[in-house]
């Protein structure tokens, strides 16, 4: 069929790092809690209770809205959306409509090796509604059961312009919004566990110039599924429009299990919110000294600290784009080369085996028990030839599981270090006095007969040595060899 | 009377609201509420270019909160009002989401 033109925008929504909700002071560390265990009336919606805005919440969503760039509204007024859902108490939420914290943003990413620009439309602050439980141990399967533990925890929302132009776009565009929300410590971006949820609008036209209708696509609970839901989508209005049939707008949910999206059905006439202005929450104007106290403390974004790495360090664009993805794997990195200036080696080292390690066990570099300092340690031994690679590596994985610091690993393997050249000097003298045949051979041009003796070296010596040392030894002997069996170039 | 509001829209507010109302109920409110809305014709006799909308008499600094969370201590006695709760969720007659129908 002749060519489509693929449109998408993404609606964000990520929980702030707050301690406390957004109007009330109740917890939001609801995971693993007791159902309705971090509730008050505020946030149960009970009659004469009052909001009080969280002050962190508002300044870490405006720290969003400055790092994508946006035109900071000044003046805060909340409204109340208007819906009946037994998640939601009060029978509405409070949320932004005219005068969100932040409009006309933008926020870069690498596409497919490509750097592109996402025009961020709107930044604004609302709080989370609760929980419903269909089945339960106890809970008689013609009724629900809600939990208002996670009702009222501040939300950003974050929606871009319809920028995007593939799933790839809109799974890359992500994956640079999550790390940046982590850069700046405002959310922790986790979708699986809901602390990041993406809905998607989609349209699919048959012109450059054409808006097609608008899909919207929800329940899209990680990055793959985003990516598989919009392929399937693009796939499904592809067909549509080449079987000449009419596409309309409506909302679909993604199903994880069959691979489909679904139609909601009855959803004849728009929702009406009724949005109004929220006369519990007085309309305020955030001073200039907070606004400027937070632009001046905005950190260091990904794709800058991707080219300071490039430029300062000398890494490749593939090895910087590794380190930079997470916040602390670049610290953790900048640390270690304080220690030792040879960022190519540690940057090898960190990217490889760290990142291998941190996988097999399912952590982040923050919650492991490896520290720069340990990871130095090992390193500088393996720097000074003191250990090889191989063994190095073995070390630093029973390193990741114990916590335990590399020489103690050592020890505990029964690793000698094999840096005492005068004892390892002894072992190549042995070697060189059983092995008659293999120095005449290598000394009539035979490389390969080194590698035999560096192999008896390795085997005497259980695996323990350095070959690089060996080798330096071996060659160092066999040269004053040479010489004793006469001088074999002119003087 | 000249007529502000349809009908037809009373009846969609009362939907919105999820309440039920009488034919003769909705005439009613037909009645009234065009009358309050008419009365918002001479405030509009007022030239108003210049004045922005107010969506609140007081501009100031409202009280906030610090991020420090605190219990409350008085969730058993919202169970005890509530009709039914069973380990700890409170529960209500089952709801479905759209895409589960
Ligand atoms: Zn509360």
């Amino acid at each position: 069929m002749e060519k489509c033109y693929l449109t998408i925008g993404l609606e964000v929504h990520c929980q702030l790092l707050t301690k406390a909700k957004m109007f009330c002071r109740c917890g939001t560390d609801y995971i693993g809690k007791e159902p309705n265990s971090l509730v008050c009336p505020v946030c149960m919606g009970l009659p004469g209770s009052l909001p009080v805005m969280n002050r962190k919440a508002m300044e870490l969503a405006i720290r969003t809205a400055m790092t994508l760039h946006c035109e900071i509204l000044p003046r805060v007024i909340f409204h109340r959306k208007n819906y009946f859902y037994p998640d939601l108490p009060k029978g509405y939420q409070i949320s932004q409509f005219d005068f969100p914290i932040g409009i006309n943003g933008t926020l870069e990413f690498m596409g497919q090796g490509e750097k592109k620009k996402v025009r961020i439309k709107r930044v604004h602050v609302e709080e989370d509604a609760g929980k419903l439980v269909h089945e339960g141990l106890n809970i008689p399967s013609e009724c629900s059961g809600v939990d208002f533990n996670r009702c009222g925890i501040p939300l950003v929302e974050i929606v871009t312009e319809p920028d995007l132009h593939s799933p790839e776009d809109a799974r890359d565009y992500l994956t640079m919004l999550r790390s940046i929300v982590r850069y700046i410590g405002v959310s922790d971006g986790n979708m699986e566990e809901g602390s990041l949820r993406c809905d998607a609008n989609i349209s699919l036209s048959l012109t450059e110039k054409t808006m097609g209708v608008k899909v919207e696509v929800k329940n899209m609970n990680s990055f793959r599924s985003v990516y598989h839901a919009l392929e399937f989508e693009l796939s499904r209005q592809q067909k549509c429009l080449a079987e000449g049939k009419k596409l309309f707008p409506e909302t679909r949910h993604w199903d994880e299990t069959r691979g489909v999206t679904v139609s909601s059905r009855g959803k004849e006439e728009a929702q009406d919110y009724r949005y109004f202005p929220d006369p519990d929450l007085l309309p305020h104007t955030i001073e200039q000294v907070i606004l400027n106290d937070i632009q001046s403390n905005l950190p260091e974004l990904p794709l800058e600290k991707k080219e300071r790495f490039m430029f300062d360090y000398e890494l490749t664009e593939t090895e910087a784009n590794v380190l930079v993805q997470d916040c602390s794997l670049a610290n953790f990195f900048e640390s270690c080369i304080k220690e030792l200036n040879k960022p190519k080696f540690i940057a090898n080292w960190v990217i490889t085996e760290v990142l291998k390690n941190l996988n097999d066990l399912r952590q982040d570099i923050q919650h492991s028990k490896i520290t720069p300092a340990a990871l130095m340690d090992l390193l500088k031994m393996v720097d000074r030839k003191e250990i090889s690679g191989t063994i190095a590596k073995s070390v630093l994985e029973d390193m990741f599981q114990s916590g335990a610091k590399a020489k103690d690993v050592i020890a505990k393997k029964g690793i000698s270090f094999m840096s005492n050249e005068k004892e390892l000097e002894k072992i190549v003298h042995q070697i060189i006095e059983q092995n008659p045949q293999s120095i005449a051979d290598y000394l009539s041009g035979k490389e390969k007969a080194l590698h035999f003796l560096i192999g008896q070296v390795m085997k005497v010596t259980r695996g323990q040595a350095s070959p690089e040392i060996v080798k330096n030894i071996l060659n160092k002997e066999l040269s004053a060899e040479r010489s004793l069996c006469g001088p074999r170039e002119p003087f | 009377m000249s007529e502000k509001i349809s009908l037809d829209e009373i009846k969609k507010m009362a939907q919105l609201s999820k309440l039920s109302f009488s034919q003769e109920e909705l005439e009613q409110f037909f009645v009234d509420i065009n009358s309050v809305v008419s009365h918002f014709d001479k405030l509009n006799q007022l030239d108003l270019s210049d004045v922005s909308p107010t969506s609140h008499i007081s501009w100031s600094q409202p009280p906030s909160n610090p991020d420090e969370p605190r219990e409350w201590p008085g969730r058993q006695e919202v169970f005890a009002h509530a009709p039914q709760v069973i380990d700890s969720y409170f529960i209500v007659p089952k709801v479905v989401d759209k895409q589960e129908e």
